[in-house]
């Protein structure tokens, strides 16, 4: 079965007035079909322009040089012209953004929305049907009350409910692949979980596979079947969860685990911003049989 | 709905007292000018006699607030006074002289968001590109020159060297068209005069379009602003990830939000036309309120003077409520904050 996101060797450049600036330096990550994939990195280290590579976003726009292929479904997104791309947004990938409040438009209700999401997916649908179709979609995130959450404004709502929102809206055409970039971050740490919770459910229901983007390891351990490590656009340890986390074997693995604060107390070391060991090659976990 | 109604009624009586501010302020100012006006109106050869008489029958020996005091029970008769300058009731000549400027400002400001938005909008999602380059040049050319400018120049160019449109007036004098409300785009529908509307409109062109040319720049440049402000919400760009097209973008995601800002200043800038067809006016021999301002003022004509002003300032305040009420449609924000204050 061909893998749902295939990246080998991905480079992005961005050109400047004072030059090329490299950001990614031949990243390799591949996603098979239900699988859940976490990209964990500081802020920097190239993991949301990744995210937005594969959407074709970032293609877009001027002075940014691609390099690599990124085959989605078995597809090279190179091969494909600007209006395929858009074509695949919405429909076969989608993504859920850091903040949810902020990312829904502010002067439309939810409903208006999420019908326009939906007809990303059927054109022709009706008002009446998207409106079904969404009650029935939210209701699956645990929205009760659709029918207010429908007609409400994103700011008539609370930052959990909007999350609740987007993930209904992102799950809603059936995506093969649903990217996370930092998910919930601006929300707090009870609602946060939760909504993932719900999210992994919704995904593990659906299929879907994921690309999780996030800084918090914690959360990743929580949530992903493989992790990989990216650090200043090389990605220096990738293996399952599992075997990340028993065993880490680089040494910006360590000290990302390490600057996770415990209950225990002890204090976060301190870690230096950048360190030769950080730059060592890549540490390749064996990969678990599928 | 109700919302916006709470916003008409509480813009309404704040309206209300402006207006009353603007009475006293403007009756002041008129009568501190120096110069009697009944000495004015009477002429050279009149006696001292008659101009105490005129002087009198005006209230004009009275102080300034008894004279405030006759003024404000005439206004709720709807009585502006005599002007001294056409002798006739100063409501009936604002109601003769009034729709030809309304006509020329509501068609200018109709040009000014037609043209002045989508250039703002193009210019913001071509941003960096040759149309917004050129769009930028347009804009900041228009605002930098004044109305009356726009107008020599479009008569020159457009009426005398490439004679397109009509020099000067409302309409050619070969049509009679009975005055039923004053605006000869209604008056000449109602008299079913299709070729006479189709000439009132080409004369309207170049004024309106002198008039206007300012606030297109000046509504271009702020939409552009703006724009690309917005654009760098994350709203846009879960837009951007769904999938829909940049125009569809452009126009439904992006500058919906970003007229909230944009809206008052165009609003305030379709407003301030009121005061900017005066020179206008007077280049195209556009026979509107403006010229029979000029020539009150001139003649110390204090209850036309009083009047115009009067009108012209009520006619800004509408336009304001009427941007508020728009302001409040196309942001959710204020029409549901304004209900639990």
């Amino acid at each position: 079965m061909t893998d749902t996101l295939n990246i080998r060797d991905l480079t992005l450049d961005f050109k400047g007035h004072s030059g090329t600036a490299r950001v990614l330096h031949g990243i390799s990550l591949r996603i098979g079909r239900g699988e859940r994939v976490a990209l964990v990195g500081e802020s920097g280290s190239g993991k949301s322009v990744t995210a937005r590579i594969v959407l074709g976003l970032l293609q877009e726009l001027r002075g940014v040089r691609v390099g690599g292929t990124v085959e989605f479904d078995g597809r090279d997104l190179a091969s494909l012209t600007r209006r395929q791309r858009a074509a695949l947004r919405g429909t076969a990938m989608s993504m859920i953004f850091q903040d949810p409040t902020s990312s829904l438009n502010p002067v439309y209700p939810i409903g208006t929305q999420f019908t326009e999401v939906l007809r990303r997916g059927e054109p022709g649908i009706s008002e009446r049907d998207a409106a079904l179709r969404a009650a029935t979609l939210l209701n699956d995130v645990s929205i009760r009350d659709s029918g207010r959450v429908l007609g409400s404004y994103p700011f008539q709502l609370s930052g959990g409910m909007n999350q609740r929102v987007m993930i209904a809206m992102a799950l809603a055409n059936e995506p093969a692949l649903l990217i996370a970039d930092e998910p919930g971050t601006a929300l707090d740490v009870t609602v946060q979980a939760q909504t993932l919770g719900l999210m992994r459910d919704m995904v593990a229901a659906h299929q879907t596979s994921v690309l999780f983007i996030s800084h918090n390891l914690g959360v990743v351990r929580e949530f992903a079947d493989r992790i990989y490590v990216i650090y200043k656009g090389r990605i220096v340890e990738s293996g399952t969860t599992r075997a990340v986390f028993d065993a880490p074997g680089h040494a910006y693995t360590r000290a990302l685990m390490a600057a996770v604060p415990r209950l225990t107390g002890g204090g976060i070391p301190e870690i230096d911003d950048a360190s030769a060991d950080f730059l060592a090659p890549a540490v390749l976990h064996a990969e678990a049989a599928p | 709905m109700t919302a916006i109604l709470r916003v008409l009624l509480r813009r309404l009586v704040t309206s209300l007292i402006v207006l009353i501010g603007v009475s006293m302020l403007i009756f002041a100012i008129a009568r501190i000018i120096p110069g009697n006006p009944a000495r004015i109106a009477l002429g050279p050869n009149a006696t001292a006699e008659q101009i105490e008489r005129l002087s009198a029958a005006l209230h004009l020996d009275a102080p300034i607030w008894v004279q405030y005091g006759y003024f404000l029970r005439d206004l709720s008769r709807g009585d502006l006074g005599i002007s001294l300058y056409t002798n006739r009731p100063v409501t009936a000549d604002i109601a003769q002289f009034l729709p030809a400027t309304l006509e020329l400002v509501l068609v200018a400001g109709v040009m000014m968001v037609a043209i002045g938005l989508p250039l703002g909008v193009l210019s913001a999602r071509y941003r960096g590109g040759a149309i917004d380059n050129a769009i930028r040049v347009f804009s900041l050319l228009t605002v930098s020159a004044p109305g009356f400018v726009w107008a020599v120049i479009l008569m020159l160019v457009f009426a005398f060297f490439v004679p397109i449109f009509p020099i000067a007036g409302r309409i050619s004098d070969s049509y009679s068209i009975p005055a039923v409300t004053g605006f000869l785009a209604i008056d000449t529908l109602l008299a079913g005069d299709l070729r006479a509307f189709g000439n009132a409109a080409w004369h309207i062109v170049l004024p309106a379009l002198a008039l206007a040319l300012s606030g297109i720049g000046q509504a271009a440049r702020l939409t552009r602003a703006n724009m690309i402000e917005t654009y760098d919400r994350p709203y846009i760009e879960m837009a951007r990830s769904y999938g829909f097209p940049e125009g569809r973008i452009a126009r439904r995601y992006a500058l919906r939000p970003s007229l909230i800002p944009a809206m008052t200043i165009i609003g305030l800038d379709f407003a301030s036309m009121l005061g900017n067809a005066f020179l206008v006016e007077a280049i195209f021999a556009w026979p509107g309120l403006s010229r029979y301002g000029v020539a009150v003022i001139l003649r110390k004509d204090l209850n036309a003077i009083v009047g115009t002003v009067l009108i012209i300032s009520a006619a800004f305040l509408i336009v304001n409520v009427i941007v508020d009420l728009l302001v409040a449609v196309i942001n959710p924000r204020i029409r549901y904050s304004q209900r639990s204050a």
